[in-house]
């Protein structure tokens, strides 16, 4: 009964994925469809936030299905990014959904699933699971990738990304077939005693295996050289997916390499500093000059990622030197990016919406005059992704380099801020063309919906993440993101 | 009044934020902005007249901010940072004057959020929160030329923008690593100033921290070779953007490397000495020399403040009693002298459309006020004894000539420079045969408003001058205190 109560936010999201499927035949409006489907994800929301302090270090079902999926704070942490990132991603577009004609019941079932299948990748403790949940997650991003059934760019990234993304998803089983040779189990708490118990001259079997499913996850999060699907795929899905894809599913990858590589991995994570290294330096470096490149704002956004999801190998290797902090910091890091990239991406799929441009740097000229919230909105997310001091992003990148300085990787942390300075130029390129230029006086109100009001509150989020104090009473701040991030690391460590 | 400097520092910032919420009309905007800045002024009224020269940090308070990283709200005040708050204090109300006209809303907006930036980053003794307000003074600069700016406005604020990064992003790295030493030694995380300033590190560490922070500062002096932004930058923004940078962030530069410098890493300031003062020499004479030769009155100007800023610097490191007071004073002169003689290449500009020295000639003939305001504060730059720059500029090569006898020469030829810069320009606008442009054009001479912003500054100016003694008291238990605290690694080097 207890373990009912744990579980009970997945299973009101695989539930609600099953009645939309069902009631998906019955042609009811998109608006209908989309308010269902908010309404399981905020069932699901409010079952986490109650039973968020409630179990942690259990596992769910253990006389079923034994420590397969496990219940701490780490994954309940991510639950609550996933729902909250899918419940922004269809309030924000209700707009959208009303005007593309190419939505139907289906869709709403499908991120639904996805976001079942992110859930269970965050629970769980054995790997066959995870690889049953990674791919639960992926296949409906393919799906959702390729919606728009007659727009060329959208078919063609959905191929690449299946093409790639099986690809790297066989490597990843190639990797627990060999890790399940070398041990004899898939249970992460296995693998963690016989790493211990191991001389690491004996174990190439599992070496092996497990950098296969660092490739895995590599390509997953998008670093350097595993790259090359990530500018097309934004760019081709429709925005609302991006935004799905940017605040939820990259994420997602992070909880699994998280547990893997901080608890399983642990002893032996010094084995794969330089390999991180490496791909560290590739991504940063390589996303900041694909990143400059680009003329169209969602394509740099997407290539932005890249070089943030840099800022996070940074922790990852950080971890490995045996930095304290680093852990949490990535943990940081990632609800700060979180917080950005939904209030970004969800301005570019609102605008998407609304006005009939292509969203390059040239249709923003004078959008500071046309749209005055918009613009301020829009840059202080740029502000918070380029790491300027009093915004979210600036906590994050600092905890990522103290971290990074503290495990002793100097050079790593300098080639960090050249990218964060290099990032101001593509950031800040976008502020100068909205307020830089004037344009015909076509003032537009804010209209007052739930889209503007979610990505305000986000905005509101990023700026009190920055500089938000304990000392108003009862309002929790900045300090309080950075506990949360411990907490759910200690939660993890602490078995 | 514990709170007094936190007032200072966010007033102007609530103002503009309650303005915003209320979308108030350009009329009540303008109000409330000058409001704003009267009320920041009679604060630091207050605070002048509570001042004890002979205490180091006042009014000092600490809040808890971010405490599991380290991060603490402590501001306060000394000697030091009093001249700099004084300047921004008394300049704001008169560029707000010289705006009336301005009916574009962001443009007193950024005014606004500037003035918090400046006086906060003045204000803050926690590394942190002076890199919150070092990077927060940056943004309205960047929107004011970008939007507001004439002339390839667009490239040149992306221009500023990067290269104040450039610095910023270096000192960030500096600070971050300071915060992590502090963090090895006592096992908790500080980045307020008092604390990190009692590590004691080795000197190559020291080096490469002190060098990021330097080249913060350089870059925002400028000192000779960090200066690439400075003459476009300085044409093409709007003439209170110009004042800002000119009479107010420049002066931060130098700001940060007398604070931070000599209570960070005061070695390696005494040990790379040399090497500084031959930078802020070949600049002060480069920068005389550029002036000399350009034709736009701004860029002119923006030489010959980037010459006066290096002589300032030139005194922050050469660190004796005369050189401290000098740039400590001057600090306070040029800004005042480089605010009226940019507001009065604005309203000339508002009068004669060009701002080419090549253009402009015989305005003596027509508009006697004008020229007499024009040629006072071109005069007070280049140091015309009984005014303010002409006491410090003394001060500054006395200072020269104890260091080194050398090096009293060579700043003394930098201001006889200016001497000539000055006088050659003024001939050639003010004086000659009236000019084709002056001769077309229905300009009037000041008006009462144009006269009420202008005559404190000469005010002031004149006081500084003729009676350095009213300020000196405020200023030399500070630098003689301090002095004390770096002596015995002068003599040690020595």
């Amino acid at each position: 009964m207890r373990d009912l109560l744990y579980a009970s936010p997945m299973a009101v999201m695989i539930i609600g994925a099953f009645v939309l499927m069902i009631i998906s035949r019955d042609n009811l409006s998109l608006n209908r469809y989309n308010i269902i489907s908010v309404a399981f994800l905020s069932l699901s929301l409010i079952l986490q936030i109650y039973t968020f302090d409630k179990g942690n270090s259990t596992y769910l079902f253990e006389s079923a299905f034994g420590k397969t999926f496990i219940i701490d704070k780490f994954a309940k942490l991510f639950d609550l990014m996933f729902t909250i990132g899918s419940i922004l991603t269809l309030l924000i577009n209700t707009d959208y959904f009303k005007r593309q004609n190419y939505f139907n019941g289906e869709y709403f079932a499908i991120i639904l699933f996805s976001v079942f299948g992110m859930m269970m990748l965050s629970h769980s403790n054995e790997l066959v699971s995870s690889f049953i949940a990674l791919e639960i997650a992926t296949l409906s991003i393919y799906t959702l990738v390729g919606y728009h059934k007659f727009k060329k760019a959208s078919s063609e990234a959905m191929m690449k990304y299946i093409i790639l993304g099986s690809l790297a998803g066989a490597l990843f089983m190639l990797g627990v077939a060999l890790i399940y040779g070398a041990v004899g189990s898939t249970l992460f708490s296995d693998i963690t005693i016989y790493i211990k118990n191991t001389n690491i001259d004996e174990m190439n079997l599992l070496l092996v295996g497990a950098t296969l499913m660092m490739i895995t996850i590599m390509f997953k999060i998008g670093a350097v050289p595993f790259n090359s699907w990530v500018i097309d795929v934004y760019q081709g899905a429709p925005s609302p997916i991006t935004m799905f894809m940017a605040s939820t599913f990259k994420i997602s990858v992070f909880a699994l390499a998280l547990r893997l590589y901080l608890v399983s991995f642990s002893p032996i994570n010094e084995f794969w500093i330089e390999i991180l290294q490496a791909v560290t330096i590739a991504t940063l470096i390589g996303g900041s000059l694909l990143a400059i490149s680009q003329q169209r704002i969602k394509r740099m956004l997407a290539a932005s990622s890249i070089v943030h999801t840099g800022y996070m190998l940074i922790a990852l290797s950080s971890i490995g030197l045996g930095a304290q902090m680093a852990a949490s910091s990535l943990m940081f890091y990632l609800i700060a990016y979180f917080i950005s990239s939904v209030g970004a991406f969800g301005i570019i799929s609102f605008l998407s919406s609304q006005e009939q441009f292509d969203l390059t740097y040239n249709d923003f000229k004078g959008f500071a005059e046309r749209r005055p919230y918009m613009a301020l909105l829009m840059s202080i997310f740029m502000l918070s992704l380029a790491g300027f001091p009093s915004t979210i992003g600036f906590l994050g990148k600092f905890n990522i380099f103290t971290s990074s300085i503290e495990s002793g990787q100097i050079f790593i942390t300098a080639l960090g801020i050249t990218t964060a300075f290099i990032s101001v130029y593509y950031y800040f390129k976008l502020i100068a063309v909205m307020y830089f230029y004037s344009t015909d006086p076509r003032q537009n109100k804010l209209p007052i919906d739930v889209s503007t009001v979610l990505i305000f509150l986000m905005a509101g989020f990023v700026i009190w993440g920055g500089i938000g104090t304990n000392l108003i009473l009862n309002i929790p701040g900045a300090d309080s993101f950075i506990n949360i991030a411990q907490d759910a690391i200690s939660s993890l460590k602490n078995k | 009044m514990e709170n007094i400097l936190t007032y200072i520092i966010f007033t102007p910032v609530i103002a503009a934020i309650i303005l915003g919420a209320i979308r108030a009309d350009i009329r009540s905007l303008k109000i409330g902005a000058i409001l704003s800045s009267v009320i920041v002024f009679f604060l630091t009224l207050y605070l002048s007249i509570n001042f004890n020269p002979n205490e180091m940090m006042q009014f000092s308070r600490t809040l808890p901010w971010i405490s599991s990283a380290g991060f603490s709200y402590h501001v306060g005040l000394d000697a030091l940072s009093f001249v700099l708050l004084s300047i921004v204090t008394l300049l704001m109300p008169p560029l707000y004057i010289y705006m009336h006209t301005e009916s574009r809303k962001g443009y007193w907006y950024n005014m606004m959020l500037l003035q918090t930036g400046v006086s906060g980053a003045i204000l803050s003794l926690d590394l942190i929160l002076f890199y919150l307000f070092w990077e927060t003074m940056l943004l309205p600069i960047f929107i004011m030329i970008g939007k507001y700016g004439n002339s390839m406005h667009q490239y040149n604020a992306m221009k500023i923008l990067l290269m104040t990064i450039l610095g910023s992003m270096s000192m960030l790295f500096s600070i971050l690593y300071l915060g992590h030493i502090y963090f090895e030694t006592f096992g908790v995380w500080s980045f307020n100033l008092n604390d990190l300033s009692e590590l004691s590190l080795s000197v190559t560490t020291t080096s490469w921290l002190a060098a990021g922070f330097l080249l913060a500062f350089a870059i925002k002096i400028p000192l000779l070779g960090f200066h690439t932004w400075m003459a476009p930058a300085y044409a093409s923004s709007p003439t209170p953007a110009v004042i800002i940078l000119s009479a107010i962030m420049a002066k931060l530069g130098a700001y940060g490397i007398w604070r931070f410098g000599y209570s960070l890493f005061e070695e390696v300031l005494i040990y790379y000495k040399p090497y500084i003062i031959f930078i802020a020499i070949i600049g002060m004479i480069y920068y005389a020399i550029k002036a000399v030769t350009e034709d736009n009155l701004r860029r002119m100007f923006a030489y010959a403040s980037g010459s006066h800023l290096s002589l300032i610097a030139l005194g922050v490191i050469l660190s004796n009693s005369y050189a401290w007071s000098g740039s400590l004073y001057f600090i306070a002169t040029h800004a005042l002298a480089s605010a009226g003689i940019f507001l009065m290449i604005g309203l000339t500009y508002k009068r004669f459309k060009t701002i080419n020295i090549s253009d402009l000639g015989g305005i003596a003939q027509r508009l006697p006020r004008f020229t007499f305001f024009f040629a006072f504060f071109a005069l007070s730059i280049a140091g015309l004894p009984g005014t303010g720059g002409f006491v410090a500029e003394l001060l500054i090569i006395l200072g020269a000539f104890k260091h080194h006898f050398t090096i009293g020469i060579l700043s003394a030829t930098s201001v006889l420079l200016a001497m000539l810069y000055i006088f050659w320009m003024l001939q050639r606008t003010l004086f000659g045969s009236v000019n084709i442009y002056i001769k077309d054009t229905a300009a009037d001479d000041l008006n009462s408003k144009e006269l009420l912003m202008l005559t404190p500054l000469v005010i002031m100016l004149l006081l500084t001058g003729i009676a350095p003694s009213l300020f000196t008291p405020y200023i030399e238990p500070y630098i003689l205190q301090s002095l004390d605290g770096i002596t015995p690694l002068l003599t040690g080097i020595k």
